[in-house]
């Protein structure tokens, strides 16, 4: 496995169809059925759809770019156009025109392969911009019918000049593939930057292959495994586990029905091996919860009784203390009736490893899913690593690290405590973009552009995005995001945003959770008219500070950070709102506009007074503005000294 | 205290200080179950198809009871009998169909369910005008005798008619689940203009089900006519079935058949652990108290269909 | 698209001077009305113009007083819906006809009912056959709930549904039949802007693809420009005009009906 000629994803496919031939390599859920395609059948269409493009002109150093949901189809011409030394451009399915145009342009795609009509259609208005774009090939040809551009084919088209092709040029596709080395840049992935242009990271396929081999040792996964595929094909994880892992250890991608079928897919699959952001643990939660509320009230405060049963003994085991006598009598009975059932229900129930990433999950729902004997483990990575840096031992894992680094990838901290790393991962550069590229990669080390520090066990913490992190006026080291992201963990706390940066201390603007708050308010028979009357009343306040002097108390633990504790803290007297551009639509704070425009509050922060007199603009849905008027209390918050260590 | 002490706690005693003689009474109770089971499902077929409350279900019991009964007499061997009457059930829901449903369509139900009281009439009338009013005895080959099984004993008559009440009942269950009339049927049920529309022919599941009907009504009749005679009373145990409706939803196959063994079961136990207190006869009226209770408590019954409103 | 020299094909459904009467009002009056195949077919009006009274003739569940009804060039107006269904004419309805208990499935497979062989009452009887039977039906369904987008709710009792996604799933059922001529009786109704897109499109690809004839009811003006090829205007009863939607739009007498009604 380890042959060092096998040197390209092409080479090591056509190995799996000879060593695997049977072994169902891709499959997918078409017309409510599942349909399985061998490491062979894998091959035969990559070599189809790849003498295909050839028929078309394909030559060396081409690129193609790949759009559209996570299908067989388009896994295939990656591997094609890999085999023909093109290299595949990924995009994001739903980008907007504009966007793929310039990924168009910048990359000069001169092929593209597509899922269905809604890429195509914005694919031609692209290439009315970009002539270089030469031919559109299609999937699905639903709706197509009358279009007439004679740069669109089907793909079975596509695969039919191919066959043609191989008549008149035998043993092309091996020859082409022979030609691949490791060093030819395996993919483009193009990274939406918060500013700016996209850039377009190049990863050769010695980077991927060999993380992929490094993951696939310490995690010790075998061709048995199953992945759902159901990110965005343009993402680096989704290449890395779908295609990357896939193809290297031979194991089985699942492309589900569509978007909206993904859980009922991932419960007929059951995968081994599973990957999602916090965002869809939350979903997939959620969805789970909602059936057990709608059960018989007996059974559901089993399901309740034994689940924070199984909280309980995680939380200890994440401690590495034993459970209460009790509890691990217990739990036994808890695995027979709820869990076993429940992770069946989740469609969990054969997953060996998964994995959290991408942003900070909540203990809660860490520790629900861990609870249930569901292996998940917090990882790091960037498009720039080859999607992997660090990740979660079995068995050690933590709340709020993302684990050591993986074998032969290293790790330091710069001294503005930049996260910087270097391994066999770290990409060739960034396509076309050499001034990028030297402000990222420095003597193969790479700036991350997060903050972070070591524990004392080697778990590396990722505390904020370097260029958010600030100092307190003594110096102490303030990530806004972290403790926004502690405050956040809280049901009651919908947003917060935190300032300090060349302040004495950590002051916090909180906004509660209407949904929430106004739940527990009405269960304590407390009256309120309206969002900012509800956020205004003591108990509330009282409520808030318990959750701030919580977080307080957590970062006791932080060597580098406890001295950041919040002080004092304001319950805002309206929502954030996108609408009036407080955060963004994917609900990013825009700190920087927050601080202009609540600029008497955070003075206000700074003061004595108790209280201070606001005047908001509001937008109303209709578009109208208006005016709020409200006294903004004021509360403190106790902090915490580390008790018995000085420093 | 002596009364509460009767109530709550002797029949408890007995029940376990006796238990083979409870799980004869349970058995008995289990059989009586099935076989009002066996009548609501004619309600509820009927009842799901076309919204018709049929009480006509117990005239049908009697009907081919007697149909049965007559042609055996005159010497018709038991298997050609028993598909004589099938056919007659099913040309019945022929005639039904073009007789009474088809002039009425589109007519409140009020004006359909008086249609099939005097169907019932017809059909009372018809049976003794054609096969005689007297009490008749049908054997069809099972001894009313009983054996013993782990020291329980168990009536032959009464076993078969509950396997055989099981059987139907699954045959059903497979009919209206998996099959395309079974399809069919449902849709007429929940949505007549939509069916009309997909060209589901109204005719022809009305016939089905009738015909289906009358079948479950011999079955019916066989058991309760083979135990107690074909006579006149047979066409009361409709009576019974009302109850078992009300518990288990008139919408509902299963509903008909768990609720068919509460009241079985139920009164079997009332009649005989709490019979006494009371002088006896809590067969004749457990099986209304529990169904006045459930309308009280739960007016859609045990598998009633919840009515789903859409926010 | 649709204009062409050559003489026109007879159509598909010809409506001749229909009249219906509910009491003493006059439901339609005189209604002539040709559906040429292939073409999308919009009927407009304000309320209580006899646009669904049209469609409910059309499909049989109102039987005309006077006028003849022709489809495919035999005349067949007093024919029983099911029996309009088995010529190949399709329906929805203005307020949703799902069967609400059964699941979104079992509702479009009930759509398949006149495509399954064999007589109902033998159909119990023959379990080998019937299964195969079922399966081939099931893939025909697959494909409608693929090209519909509703693989995510196959399994979902239709009364469970949202709005919009019943509206779906009748047609998906209207589909199965594989209709000739399918009615739909406002598609769009009561459904927020995307839902309305959506429905557009499939609207515009089921023609598209399977070339199949449809005739809408339709309120929203612009939809109804967009995507129909012909487009027929009622008001109390009687047609007003009839012609393409740029025709239509600019005829004086369907800007009056709908003047004289807007604050009513």
């Amino acid at each position: 496995m380890l042959d060092p000629s096998l040197d390209t994803f092409p080479k090591l496919a056509l190995i799996n169809a000879q060593r695997l031939p049977r072994n169902v390599a891709i499959r997918e859920k078409n017309l409510g059925i599942w349909r399985p395609h061998t490491w062979s059948e894998y091959v035969e269409q990559a070599r189809l759809i790849a003498l295909g493009l050839a028929a078309l002109g394909f030559a060396r150093g081409d690129k193609t770019a790949v759009v559209g949901d996570n299908r067989p189809p388009l896994y295939w011409s990656m591997l094609a156009t890999q085999a023909l030394g093109g290299i595949p451009v990924p995009l994001y399915q739903d980008s907007i025109e504009k966007e793929m145009q310039y990924i168009v342009g910048h990359a000069e795609v001169r092929f593209a392969v597509v899922e269905d009509q809604e890429q195509v259609d914005k694919l031609l208005h692209v290439r009315a911009q970009c002539p270089m774009l030469e031919w559109i090939v299609y999937e699905d040809a639903r709706g197509l019918r009358h279009y007439q551009d004679p740069c669109l084919l089907s793909l079975e088209e596509l695969k039919e000049r191919g066959r043609k092709f191989a008549q008149d040029n035998p043993g092309y596709f091996d020859q082409e593939v022979a030609r691949g080395g490791a060093e030819d840049t395996a993919v483009i992935a193009y990274t939406s930057g918060t500013t700016g242009q996209p850039k377009g990271a190049m990863l050769s396929h010695r980077n991927l292959i060999a993380t992929a081999r490094r993951a696939i040792e310490r995690e010790r996964l075998t061709a048995a495994e199953e992945v759902v595929a159901y990110l965005p094909m343009a993402w680096i994880g989704d290449h890395m586990f779908s295609f990357g892992q896939s193809v290297v250890a031979g194991f089985t991608t699942n492309c589900p029905e569509s978007a909206a079928t993904v859980l009922a897919d991932l419960k007929e699959i059951g995968p081994t091996y599973f990957f999602a952001p916090p965002r869809i643990w939350e979903n997939i939660l959620t969805s789970v919860m909602i059936r057990v509320d709608d059960t018989a009230w007996v059974k559901r405060q089993m399901v309740h009784f034994f689940l924070r049963l199984a909280r309980r003994v995680e939380r200890r085991r994440l401690a590495h203390r034993r459970p209460a006598l009790l509890d691990r009598l217990l739990y036994p009975l808890g695995w027979l009736l709820v869990y076993g059932p429940l992770r069946d229900n989740l469609g969990m129930s054969r997953i060996r490893v998964a994995y959290t990433a991408g942003e900070a999950i909540g203990p809660e729902l860490f520790e629900f899913y861990r609870s249930l004997g569901i292996n998940v483990k917090q990882l790091y990575g960037m498009t720039e690593s080859s999607a992997l840096i660090c990740i979660q031992q079995d068995g050690d894992v933590k709340l709020d690290t993302v684990g050591p680094p993986l074998p032969g990838v290293e790790v330091r901290i710069s001294e503005t405590g930049e996260v910087m790393y270097r391994g066999p991962g770290v990409f060739q550069g960034y396509y076309k973009n050499p001034e990028a590229t030297r402000e990222t990669l420095d003597h193969g080390w790479v700036h991350s552009g997060d903050a972070g520090f070591f524990d004392k066990d080697g778990h590396l913490k990722i505390i904020d995005r370097a260029r958010d992190v600030g100092r307190l006026s003594g110096g102490t080291i303030f990530a806004p995001k972290y403790l926004e992201n502690k405050l956040k963990f809280s049901p009651y706390v919908r947003e917060a945003v935190c300032v300090g940066h060349e302040r004495d201390f950590v002051s916090a603007l909180i906004n509660i959770d209407l949904a929430s708050v106004g739940n527990w308010a009405e269960r304590r028979g407390l009256a309120y008219t309206s969002y900012a009357d509800l956020a205004q009343k003591p108990e509330v306040y009282e409520l808030i500070r318990q959750e701030v002097v919580r977080v307080n108390r957590s970062l006791l633990d932080e060597e580098t950070l406890r001295g950041a504790q919040i002080r004092r803290f304001l319950l805002l007297h309206k929502e954030l709102d996108a609408d009036d551009q407080e955060i963004t639509r994917t609900r990013k704070v825009r700190r920087g506009f927050v601080a202009q425009k609540y600029a008497p509050l955070i003075e206000a922060l700074y003061g004595a007074a108790d209280h201070v007199n606001v005047e908001a603009q509001v937008t109303y849905e209709d578009g109208r503005t208006g005016t709020v008027r409200a006294a903004v209390r004021i509360s403190e918050a106790e902090t915490f000294a580390a008790a018995g260590i000085s420093g | 205290m002596g009364l509460l002490y009767d109530v709550l706690v002797g029949p408890f005693r007995d029940m376990l200080g006796a238990p083979t003689f409870l799980a004869e009474v349970l058995i008995g109770g289990v059989a009586a179950g099935l076989m009002y089971s066996l009548v609501a499902l004619g309600f509820v077929l009927i009842f799901k198809a076309s919204g018709v409350f049929n009480f006509a279900q117990g005239a049908m019991v009697l009907f081919s009871a007697l149909t049965l009964v007559g042609l055996m007499e005159r010497g018709v061997p038991v298997p050609l009998a028993l598909a004589l009457t099938v056919g007659v059930m099913v040309a019945l829901a022929f005639a039904i169909e073009r007789v009474v449903l088809r002039p009425l369509v589109n007519q409140e139900h009020i004006i359909l369910f008086m249609a099939t009281i005097g169907l019932n009439f017809f059909l009372e009338g018809l049976g003794e005008m054609v096969w005689g009013a007297n009490v008749k005895k049908l054997d069809i080959g099972i001894p009313d005798e009983s054996f013993t099984m782990a020291g329980i004993l168990i009536n032959k008559l009464e076993m078969t008619a509950a396997a055989t009440a099981a059987v139907l009942v699954g045959i059903l269950a497979v009919f209206f689940q998996r099959t395309k009339i079974g399809r069919a049927l449902r849709a007429v049920a929940d949505d007549h203009e939509a069916a009309l529309s997909l060209g589901i022919p109204l005719r022809t599941i009305w016939v089905v089900v009738w015909s289906v009907a009358g079948i479950v009504a011999l079955a019916a009749g066989i058991m309760w006519g083979a135990k107690s005679g074909v006579q006149f009373s047979l066409s009361l145990i409709a009576l019974k079935a009302l109850p078992v409706l009300i518990l288990g939803g008139f919408t509902s196959v299963p509903g008909a058949i768990v609720g068919g063994l509460i009241i079985g079961t139920g009164e079997k136990l009332g009649e005989v652990y709490w019979g006494p207190l009371v002088g006896g006869a809590i067969e004749n009226w457990f099986a209304y108290v529990v169904a006045l209770a459930f309308l009280l408590v739960r007016p859609q019954g045990l598998f009633g269909e919840k009515i789903i409103e859409r926010v | 698209m649709k204009a062409s020299a050559s003489p026109p094909p007879p159509p598909l459904l010809e409506v001749d001077g229909i009249g219906v009467r509910f009491g003493a009002v006059r439901a339609l009056d005189q209604v002539s009305l040709a559906i040429r195949r292939g073409e999308i077919i919009a009927i407009i009006g304000p309320n209580g113009a006899g646009k669904t009274t049209l469609l409910n003739v059309i499909s049989g569940f109102y039987h005309p007083s006077e006028g003849r009804i022709r489809f495919e060039g035999r005349d067949r107006t007093r024919l029983a819906p099911y029996d309009v269904a088995a010529l190949g004419i399709a329906r929805t309805f203005q307020n949703v006809a799902l069967f609400k208990g059964m699941s979104v499935l079992d509702n479009i497979m009930t759509g398949r009912l006149l495509k399954m062989k064999g007589s109902f009452l033998l159909d119990a009887l023959y379990w080998g056959p019937a299964k195969a039977q079922e399966l081939e039906h099931r893939l025909f369904v697959e494909r409608i709930i693929d090209f519909l987008e509703i693989q995510a709710i196959r399994k979902t009792p239709a009364g469970r549904l949202p709005y919009g996604l019943q509206k779906r799933v009748e047609l998906a059922r209207a589909l199965a039949a594989e209709p000739t001529l399918l009615l739909l009786d406002e598609p769009m109704a009561g459904m927020n802007v995307e839902e309305k897109e959506d429905m557009c499109r499939f609207i515009l690809d089921v023609n598209g693809e399977f070339g199949t004839t449809i005739a809408l009811i339709e309120h929203d003006m612009s939809v109804v420009m967009d995507i129909s090829d012909h487009v027929a205007a009622l008001d109390y009863g009687r047609k007003i005009a009839d012609g393409t939607p740029d025709e239509v739009r600019r005829d004086q007498t369907v800007i009056d009906a709908y003047l004289g009604v807007s604050h009513g």
